[in-house]
């Protein structure tokens, strides 16, 4: 550990530090524009340079090239220093084409600030400026070359951190360009980050394009509830509407960087369309009267067919203050649920999962990328949860090995080996693997059931022959290695397979590994929603009862039945069925639209809220703003009204909670610390994990990680003599649905950014299914599904299990006409329609 | 007797200058029967000015806004289809203004400036908001020369790229000759 003095002050840092990584520690802060911790060190810029007194380097060096060493002693202030770096700005500045005043990245500038701070204000270069022709990138970044200062910290953002090819550095010397060959739209589901590192304007957020300044935007920190993974960001919202979302540091979860979804994900927040009145009977009325209203009714209904008679419905995306209150609603009155999963089985799978991680075993996403072996089953990174796969890529990069057993065509940026297996093979490829890794002796050492377990597995044999080599290569590998994590997928996967991922977790445990385990889920705060959620009814129970009357009233709070669900057909009936549908939500759903009493909610950046990322990590978002409808929409574009009152139009919402409190007749918290000071009293009382909890105000930064949450069950329990092995569909495909990166997830395809990025939505299969079926790539197909015929153009692909099918619940798709799951398409009903 | 005199005199003094006074021209200008012209550098309404080309200076860039001590100006900036950069609405409460001028200083196209012009009591105060259509003017204030776009390397009507001020030809990414 080399002791360095910086600025008369003494460090110890671990060997291989930086020098200005050391003075980050002394809370020195060194300028910089090409160095970043997340992509290390370059040496392009010079802007970095310090005076070395003392020790093996002498005079004026590079800070973030050279390592710490012991006898060092540094001055950041040294008269040579200061004077280096000022001609080095100076020289930064010659072609800088004088556009701070119409530049987006004016404000926080890091080529701005560090100019001031310089001194440079008069320019004496007297020479012409280079100029570059600008591209287009697409609907999320603007690009502006002529304001570069050739950092190349895009490029190596792009191409070695994030692994995408598309853009990169040409031409030479003084010319130096960053940019794609051509115009287009980026590849990289990553691509906002760009405008995040970039030190100057080269690449500013497009959405968010001529909007504002900094200073001028209420910023706060919050969370991105796009997906399950709960990164950090932060919120701008400018004149009552939300503006822009960045990445925010975060050391355990998202490091730097968020993905496309999250950070442009926001827009239903202001979107036009939103409901923001309360509405019975498709009648905007004052949101008292909504409430007497539905208090009247339910008393009514409750009066006539009992409690029992009244189902409430909570969702994923629901914070879990919303969750936690409509539960003790539900007690309270003796309401039937709630329920938060629309299907049993996704429910069964979420609560094994939520049980099965116990601490020792759980990562999370930051120490997902120290893993030297990962195994993905059932996971789709990329379309799944995108930062998922940044993680992947950068224990890839240092010398780690992925590995995904999954049907689906997967795509990630970087070299990685695919089992294409179907989904009934998913749990047999991975107990293979791991077979093959792990003795004998050590599976007994885990005890009498572990060691049936181990013996019950099939031997290597089983596979398909021309994956044997690959398994027994890759189990060789996963022998060697030291930090191996399993990554499991919850939506697709076999009901057994999140409890038999964690047993083979535990197997490579037991070989003295520090193993990991890390799982998917399909919601933001799907793990709150498997902690509160009893054993009981799934909604297709609740369906039933619909049908037969037993159910009168509905509640549903934050969700869209139809998102997910799929029969159309059957939801619709069930609802002209119901004498009661109450809707609580943000955005203009279809399920809202159809609801008989509506109450529009805040949203997560108005009301904040508490959730459960999908490795049990409680996190606090902060409220950004108080809400209210955007003056641009309430201008008509041009400048605000001139009336003058006192509220805020627009801004009946309130949070869901306290709409579900005042449903149920309770009495409303005075504030929020009290609110959640008494739902987490109260959650304690049913699960002790949730006693630990600090206050709302007292959260760290990377919230707090839940200990065991569920009782864990019985550990190397799967009966591989009952596991089912389907014979092979020689008459059809399999059917599975699965998520896209953009296009398929419930908030953010309010955003016509992202609508510009998604891809046209298509179906996938085997070469080998294609080519018995006479389609290729391209072709227009029509499924022939119980609930009406779903037509879309078929992609043909090598790397995915030959007997599936894959189609996306793509909101451009007729997917809900399917009715029932799971399904077999039969190869007759998959038809070629000529154009 | 002699104090008698002397108290005469003063008086008569007195009287003298005052009479004398009748026959000199006043110096009191009658406002509003006379108005003074004032220094073109005078602070007070301020205006959006034009620059020598006819556009609209203002690029919405919210320095005033910024330095603005009493937070009287508002605006919001956004995009002509040739790239330009203005304000599509600017507001500036003159009930609240102080005259200060920091935002003519803080403006870095020369559209903001302050004009000698003070005149502008109300009884109803919101008429002392004025909006961009009440500011802007069609002359250049008090710089009739400088336009920002003919200087700043961004792409618009009044310039391609290597086309402003002291800008080489575009960079041809597909060359590597010298």
């Amino acid at each position: 550990m080399p002791n360095i003095v910086i600025d008369d002050r003494e460090i110890e840092v671990p060997a291989g530090t930086k020098v200005i990584d050391a003075a980050r520690q002394l809370d020195i802060m060194i300028p910089r524009f090409c160095y970043h911790v997340a992509l290390g060190s370059v040496g392009a810029c010079r802007v970095c340079a310090v005076k070395f007194v003392e020790g093996p380097f002498k005079g004026v060096q590079m800070s973030c090239m050279i390592d710490a060493k012991d006898g060092m002693v540094v001055s950041t202030t040294d008269e040579e220093a200061v004077e280096f770096r000022k001609y080095v700005i100076e020289c930064l500045m010659l072609h800088h084409p004088h556009d701070c005043p119409v530049c987006d990245e004016g404000g926080h500038c890091l080529l701005q600030d560090m100019t001031i701070s310089g001194g440079h204000g008069i320019r004496r270069y007297l020479g012409s400026k280079r100029t570059y022709r600008d591209q287009y990138l697409g609907p999320l970044v603007q690009h502006e070359m002529n304001r570069c200062i050739h950092c190349y910290r895009c490029s190596r953002f792009y191409q070695e951190f994030a692994g995408y090819r598309d853009l990169g550095v040409m031409q030479s010397a003084n010319r130096v360009f960053f940019g794609r060959y051509e115009d287009g739209i980026l590849e990289s589901p990553f691509t906002g980050n760009l405008s995040d590192i970039c030190p100057t304007g080269v690449y500013t957020d497009k959405p968010s394009r001529f909007i504002g300044r900094r200073w001028d935007y209420e910023r706060s920190p919050s969370l991105c509830i796009n997906c399950s993974l709960g990164c950090h960001t932060v919120a701008s919202a400018r004149y009552r509407q939300l503006v822009r979302q960045e990445a925010r540091y975060s050391e355990e979860v998202n490091g730097y960087f968020i993905c496309d979804r999250g950070r442009y994900g926001f827009f239903y927040a202001s979107h036009e369309k939103r409901p923001r009145r309360a509405l019975v009977e498709g009648e905007e009325v004052a949101y008292h009267q909504a409430i007497d209203t539905v208090r009247e009714k339910l008393a009514q209904i409750s009066g006539s067919a009992g409690p029992e008679a009244i189902a409430c419905l909570s969702s994923e995306r629901s914070s879990l203050e919303t969750q936690a209150m409509l539960k003790r609603v539900c007690q309270n009155k003796n309401w039937s649920g709630p329920l938060f999963f629309m299907e049993q089985s996704l429910a069964e799978k979420v609560k094994t999962a939520t049980a099965r991680l116990e601490p020792g075993l759980t990562v999370s996403l930051r120490e997902l990328e120290q893993a030297d072996f990962i195994l993905a089953v059932g996971a789709d990174p990329i379309n799944e949860a995108p930062m998922l796969a940044l993680a992947m890529r950068q224990a890839q990069r240092f010398g780690g090995r992925v590995v995904v057993i999954d049907p689906r065509p997967i795509f990630l940026p970087f070299d990685f080996q695919h089992l294409p297996v179907r989904l009934h093979e998913v749990d047999l490829y991975l107990s293979l693997m791991i077979k093959a890794a792990v003795d004998r002796e050590t599976a007994t050492e885990l005890g009498p059931s572990a060691a049936e377990f181990y013996q019950t597995i099939p031997t290597l044999e089983t596979a398909a022959v021309p994956l044997q080599e690959q398994i027994a290569t890759l189990a060789q590998e996963l022998r060697g290695c030291q930090r191996p994590v399993i990554v499991c997928g919850t939506e697709v996967v076999p009901q057994t397979t999140p409890a038999l991922a964690a047993d083979q977790v535990l197997l490579l445990k037991a070989m003295d590994k520090q193993t990991g385990l890390f799982y998917l889920m399909p919601g933001a705060n799907t793990f709150g929603a498997s902690l509160l959620s009893g054993d009981d009814g799934s909604f297709s129970t609740t369906l039933e009862s619909i049908e037969k009357g037993k159910i009168k009233a509905l509640i549903v709070t934050e969700r869209d039945l139809f998102w997910k669900y799929q029969n159309k057909q059957r939801l619709e009936r069930i609802i002209e069925k119901l004498d009661l549908l109450v809707v609580l939500d943000y955005v203009d759903s279809e399920t809202a639209q159809k609801s008989d009493v509506f109450f529009p909610v805040s949203s997560l950046y108005e009301a904040g809220g508490v959730f459960i990322n999908q490795e049990g990590r409680v996190q606090v978002a902060p409220k950004v703003y108080l809400g209210g409808t955007p003056i641009k929409q309430n201008s008509g574009g041009g400048h605000p009204p001139r009336v003058y009152g006192v509220g805020i139009p627009g801004s009946e919402p309130r949070p869901a909670w306290q709409v579900v409190v005042e449903i149920g007749n309770g009495e409303l918290p005075p504030d929020e610390e009290t609110a959640f000071a008494t739902t987490r009293k109260w959650l304690a009382e049913g699960n002790p994990v949730f006693a630990n909890l600090p206050p709302i105000d007292q959260f760290p930064d990377d919230g707090v990680r839940l200990g065991p949450a569920l009782d864990v069950g019985s550990r190397f329990s799967l009966d591989w003599q009952t596991e089912r092995h389907p014979k092979r569909n020689s008459d059809g495909l399999e059917l599975i649905l699965v998520d896209w990166t953009f296009g398929t997830e419930e908030l953010s395809i309010y955003s016509p950014h992202l609508r510009q990025v998604e891809k046209e939505p298509c179906l996938s299969m085997h070469t080998s299914d294609a080519v018995r079926l006479g389609l290729s790539s391209g072709d227009k197909v029509a499924i022939r599904f119980d609930g009406g015929r779903v037509e879309a153009s078929l992609c043909v692909a090598e790397n995915m299990a030959s007997g599936v099918i894959v189609m996306p619940r793509h909101r451009l798709l007729e997917w809900q006409k399917i009715k029932e799951l799971p399904r077999i398409v039969r190869f007759e009903e998959i038809e070629k329609v000529s154009v | 007797m002699k104090s008698a005199w002397e108290a005469v005199a003063a008086l008569a003094t007195g009287f003298a200058t005052t009479f004398k006074h009748l026959f000199r021209k006043p110096i009191t200008e009658e406002y509003p029967e006379y108005k003074r012209p004032l220094p073109e550098r005078t602070r007070a309404v301020i205006i959006l000015t034009r620059d020598p080309d006819g556009g609209e200076r203002c690029v919405a860039c919210y320095l005033c806004s910024a330095t603005c001590p009493v937070s009287c100006i508002s605006m919001q900036s956004a995009e002509r289809e040739d790239g330009r950069r203005y304000a599509s609405w600017f507001r500036i409460n003159f009930a609240r203004c102080i005259y200060c001028g920091l935002c003519e200083q803080a403006c870095p196209t020369s559209a903001i400036q302050l004009t000698p012009y003070f005149e502008t009591c109300e009884r109803d105060i919101l008429k002392l908001v004025y909006e961009k259509e009440d500011l802007l003017v069609d002359h250049g204030g008090k710089d009739n020369e400088y336009n920002f776009y003919k200087y700043a390397g961004v792409v618009t009507k009044v310039g391609d790229k290597g086309a402003h001020i002291k800008e080489a030809e575009p960079v041809d990414i597909k060359s590597n000759l010298p």
